[in-house]
């Protein structure tokens, strides 16, 4: 089994119920809020901590299994860690610091070998400076190339982007595009900035508190997401609950009751008749009705409001409809400017949307959706 | 200008240093890394020569190794002399009464490197033997020094457990800093004032010396 | 990186022992030449040592010279220290060591000890052995510090404290008491510009030293318990402390001993 596996439980100090898999040449993102453990999760798979239980295999060699007592230490693990903070050290070169993670080869050897990958990092050039006399980009690429240099088995990430401006940012982001085209092995990056790990992972994986929530692909977290606590974490808006009233299995079709309006959701039902369930609707689900034209009865799950706020953000408006027979349960949802315009979108005006079956998702009822039984919508606040 | 104190003395400043190195190395990188209970205890065992008066501290010292205790008792089966009066015991008390001035700048001076520059350097693949000596020791060095160096001075100028520990024994413990004691009560003035002169002379050398070489290494070290 | 990490581990290694191996070549003691250390009360520190150049002189053998008060020497021989002999200015010191064990023998009564007032050049004291101008000094404001050894643990302190109660003037005079650690220092504080004078041993009064400094006057010997002057031999004392032991008690170190005013045993008191 080539790739990375990570499984970690413990109680105390830090909780952790983490399922992580990898594979080769893959970018898995570990997406949570700050505290959630993703920091520690990375340190427990380069070996820098020792959880209470835990396994941690890389293409079949065992780096942690406490039930069988091995915990091969972090500088046996070919690991590459890059850290939020880089840790260069400060009395070494840029190269200097590159070669340090060659220490097993002779020395002209690791200085020909770290000046490739500066200048694979575009830092050519720049060997010889301090990491004092280098900027934070720079100092990241040098931290990238001190992790390559150890031709790691897995590459670790821990939120290297955060420290650097917005511009410097984007261009790092193409940078470790490029980088991956090259890079074989799988790497693991943390980050509490979802657009970041939109952009940049294969796989995302939920963390909140330790444990691992889900894992999917970006598109499925966001649009699929297994629970209401996924919903939010994954910045969700449209999270609310409703009843199954119906299922009619030869058009793949369950029926919702929402607060007293029908809708047909595309896709099974993940309770029985009659249960309350929590269901999302992401944005790019969320259809504007043309107000000049008057809405068709075969448009998707109508739902008729009033706009109550309309924010513009660049080139696009974001909306919020309260709908007419839930007002206290907003819809928000997106559209270009020029739409909103164009339909005289404005704070007041009544509207329309659809909400597309096939985007309507359903999720399993939690322990409390027992106690809401009258359909309320699940946000914090509105 | 009496020869044999101040060789005497500069042997037990020296040695004292020298063991003291690995030890405030040792003590210094564990209080300054490791999160135990009662950690405050230990470091406050450490301080303790600092807050006590000399007298104190030799008073116990001599409870702990004089003739009559366990350790003073092994020490004369096993040389054939006392442990107090002695050279060695000097130099034991020596290492216990400078502890607190070789941890503490020690102790500061890991605690200042980041964690994360030790989990990198161990992600590089260094053992923590390797990252000791290529990233701690190098990062660590002023403080170190400034240890090493706090010590040194320290012990050529201590007085009161020397006394008492080491009973000015001519070639064995008495110092020059106990030499100029002597030659002040056998009112030979000259050679108490020569003496002094050296000793304030040869302490300022030391600690400039040091300095300016530590400032260098700072500066060195970006 | 395996040869690496070894090499710096024996670098480690070596350099943790050269210490020890520095400490233990020089712990190793010589003993094929023996230098006894011979511990002495203050108030031999010219006597003895010229007795010792002396000895040196003519046997070609060398003894270690250490000064103390009488009650701290007999506190280091109790805690192990290494003396060969021990010259107490007070044989309840050397009698008790000799009871627990500690000596050869009960050493023998090697001098009689006088006290003299020292006053320094410049002092408004005058030279008055019996006391008189000091207890005037005391009412007039004429008198500022006035040294003696310790009494507590200094033979010659201890009857300097007795002399001051004889004359009645103890409790007048304690305000402005300095204690010397032995009476060595005692003689030091007194001369050292910072007192008015003090009482002090006879043979240091005599050296050329403190002849410089200032006069001084004999104080009755009846006024306080006569300071006999024990020396003896201790446990482990070896042959040539044995020689040096047989030194202080034949002729040329008895007649430095008179000239430094001690009387000796079996000998007339004279003024």
């Amino acid at each position: 089994m080539r790739g990375l596996e990570v499984e970690l439980e413990q109680r105390a100090p830090i909780p952790l119920s983490a399922r992580l898999a990898c594979s080769p040449g893959e970018l898995t993102a570990l997406v949570g809020p700050s505290g959630s453990g993703k920091t520690t999760i990375l340190r427990a798979i380069a070996g820098l901590y020792l959880p209470a239980r835990g396994r941690v295999v890389i293409d079949g060699t065992v780096w942690l299994d406490t039930a069988a007592r091995i915990a091969v230490p972090a500088h046996r693990r070919r690991v590459g860690m890059v850290f939020q903070s880089y840790a260069l050290f400060p009395h070494m070169s840029a190269l200097d610091n590159v070669a340090a993670a060659m220490g097993d080869r002779p020395r002209p050897e690791r200085i020909a070998r770290a000046r490739e990958l500066l200048r694979l990092v575009h830092l050519d050039g720049l060997e010889a400076r301090k990491p004092a006399e280098l900027s934070g980009g720079q100092q990241q690429r040098v931290a990238v190339a001190r992790a390559l240099a150890r031709e790691p088995a897995v590459l670790l990430l821990d939120e290297p982007f955060s420290a650097v401006d917005r511009a410097t940012r984007e261009r790092l982001y193409r940078e470790i595009a490029e980088l991956r085209r090259i890079l074989s092995m799988p790497v693991v990056l943390v980050t509490h900035d979802l657009e970041e790990a939109m952009l940049l992972a294969d796989r995302l994986t939920v963390l909140h508190r330790g444990r691992t929530l889900q894992t999917g692909t970006p598109l499925e977290v966001t649009t699929r997401p297994a629970s209401p606590e996924v919903a939010r974490l994954v910045d969700l808006a449209n999270l609310f609950e409703g009843r199954i009233t119906g299922v009619e299995p030869s058009r793949a079709l369950t029926r919702l009751d929402w607060r007293g309006r029908l809708l047909e959701v595309r896709g099974p039902a993940p309770a029985p008749v009659g249960a309350v369930v929590p269901w999302v609707v992401p944005d790019g689900f969320v259809i504007l009705h043309r107000r000049d034209r008057p809405s068709r009865g075969e448009r998707e799950n109508p739902i008729p409001g009033r706009i109550e706020q309309m924010l513009a953000l660049g080139q696009t408006a974001r909306l919020t409809l309260r709908p007419d027979h839930a007002p206290e349960l907003p819809i928000r949802f997106s559209v270009p400017l020029h739409v909103a315009r164009r339909n005289g979108i404005e704070p007041g005006v009544t509207a329309t949307v659809s909400l597309l079956a096939e985007g309507i998702h359903l999720m399993a009822p939690t322990s409390a959706d027992n106690r809401s039984a009258r359909g309320e919508g699940l946000q914090d606040g509105a | 200008m009496d020869w044999v104190a101040l060789r005497l003395s500069l042997e037990l400043a020296g040695l004292t240093v020298l063991l003291l190195l690995p030890i405030g190395v040792a003590l210094g990188r564990f209080l300054a890394y490791r999160e135990i209970r009662g950690k405050e205890i230990l470091e406050a065992l450490v301080a303790l020569p600092l807050v006590l008066p000399p007298t104190v501290f030799g008073y116990y010292l001599l409870v702990a190794f004089g003739a009559t205790s366990p350790l003073g008792r092994a020490w004369q089966a096993l040389f054939d002399r006392p442990l107090v009066f002695s050279f060695e015991g000097l130099l034991l008390a020596s290492l216990i009464f400078n502890l607190p001035f070789a941890v503490q700048p020690m102790q500061r001076a890991f605690e200042a490197i980041p964690t994360d520059l030790r989990a990198a350097a161990a992600c590089c693949g260094m053992s923590s033997w390797r990252v000791l000596l290529w990233i701690e020791l190098p990062l660590a060095w002023p403080g170190i020094l400034t240890a090493l160096v706090l010590s040194f001075a320290h012990t050529l100028g201590e007085f009161g457990v020397v006394l008492m520990v080491g009973g000015a024994i001519p070639g064995e413990t008495e110092t020059i800093a106990i030499a100029i004691y002597d030659r002040v009560q056998a009112f030979d003035d000259r050679a108490a004032a020569r003496m002094a002169t050296f000793l304030l002379l040869f302490s300022l050398a030391t600690i400039a010396v040091t300095f300016f070489a530590s400032r260098r290494v700072g500066r060195r070290l970006g | 990186m395996k040869a690496v990490s070894t090499v710096s581990r024996r670098v480690s290694l070596i350099s943790a022992a050269c210490p020890v191996v520095a400490l233990l070549l020089r712990g190793v003691p010589i003993r094929a030449e023996e230098v006894p250390l011979v511990a002495a009360a203050a108030d031999l520190r010219f006597a003895l040592a010229e007795i010792a150049e002396r000895f040196t002189r003519e046997t070609g053998e060398r003894v270690g010279l250490v000064f103390g008060s009488s009650g701290n020497i007999a506190r280091q021989i109790r805690q192990g220290a290494p003396f060969a002999l021990f010259l107490s200015a007070d044989e309840a010191y050397v009698l008790d060591l000799a009871r627990d064990g500690f000596t050869r023998d009960e050493g023998t009564l090697y001098a009689i000890g006088r006290l003299v007032l020292l006053v320094p050049n410049g002092s408004p004291l005058a030279l008055d052995g019996t006391l008189e101008d000091l207890a005037r000094a005391i009412r007039d404001g004429r008198l500022r510090r006035f040294a003696i050894a310790d009494p507590a643990h200094a033979p010659y302190g201890k009857r300097a404290d007795e002399v001051l109660r004889y004359k009645g003037i103890r409790e007048a005079i304690r305000p402005f008491l300095v204690y010397g650690e032995n009476v060595a220092q005692a003689a030091q504080f007194a001369t050292s510009g910072n007192a008015e004078g003090g009482i002090v041993a006879y043979s240091l009064a005599l050296s050329p030293q403190l002849q410089a400094l200032g006069g001084h006057a004999p104080i009755p010997a009846e006024w306080h318990a006569p300071l006999r002057q024990r020396m003896v031999r201790l446990r482990g004392a070896g042959p040539v402390a044995d020689r040096f032991y047989g030194y202080l008690q034949a002729e040329p170190a008895r007649a430095i001993f008179r000239r430094y005013g001690f009387v000796l045993p079996g000998e007339p008191v004279t003024e």
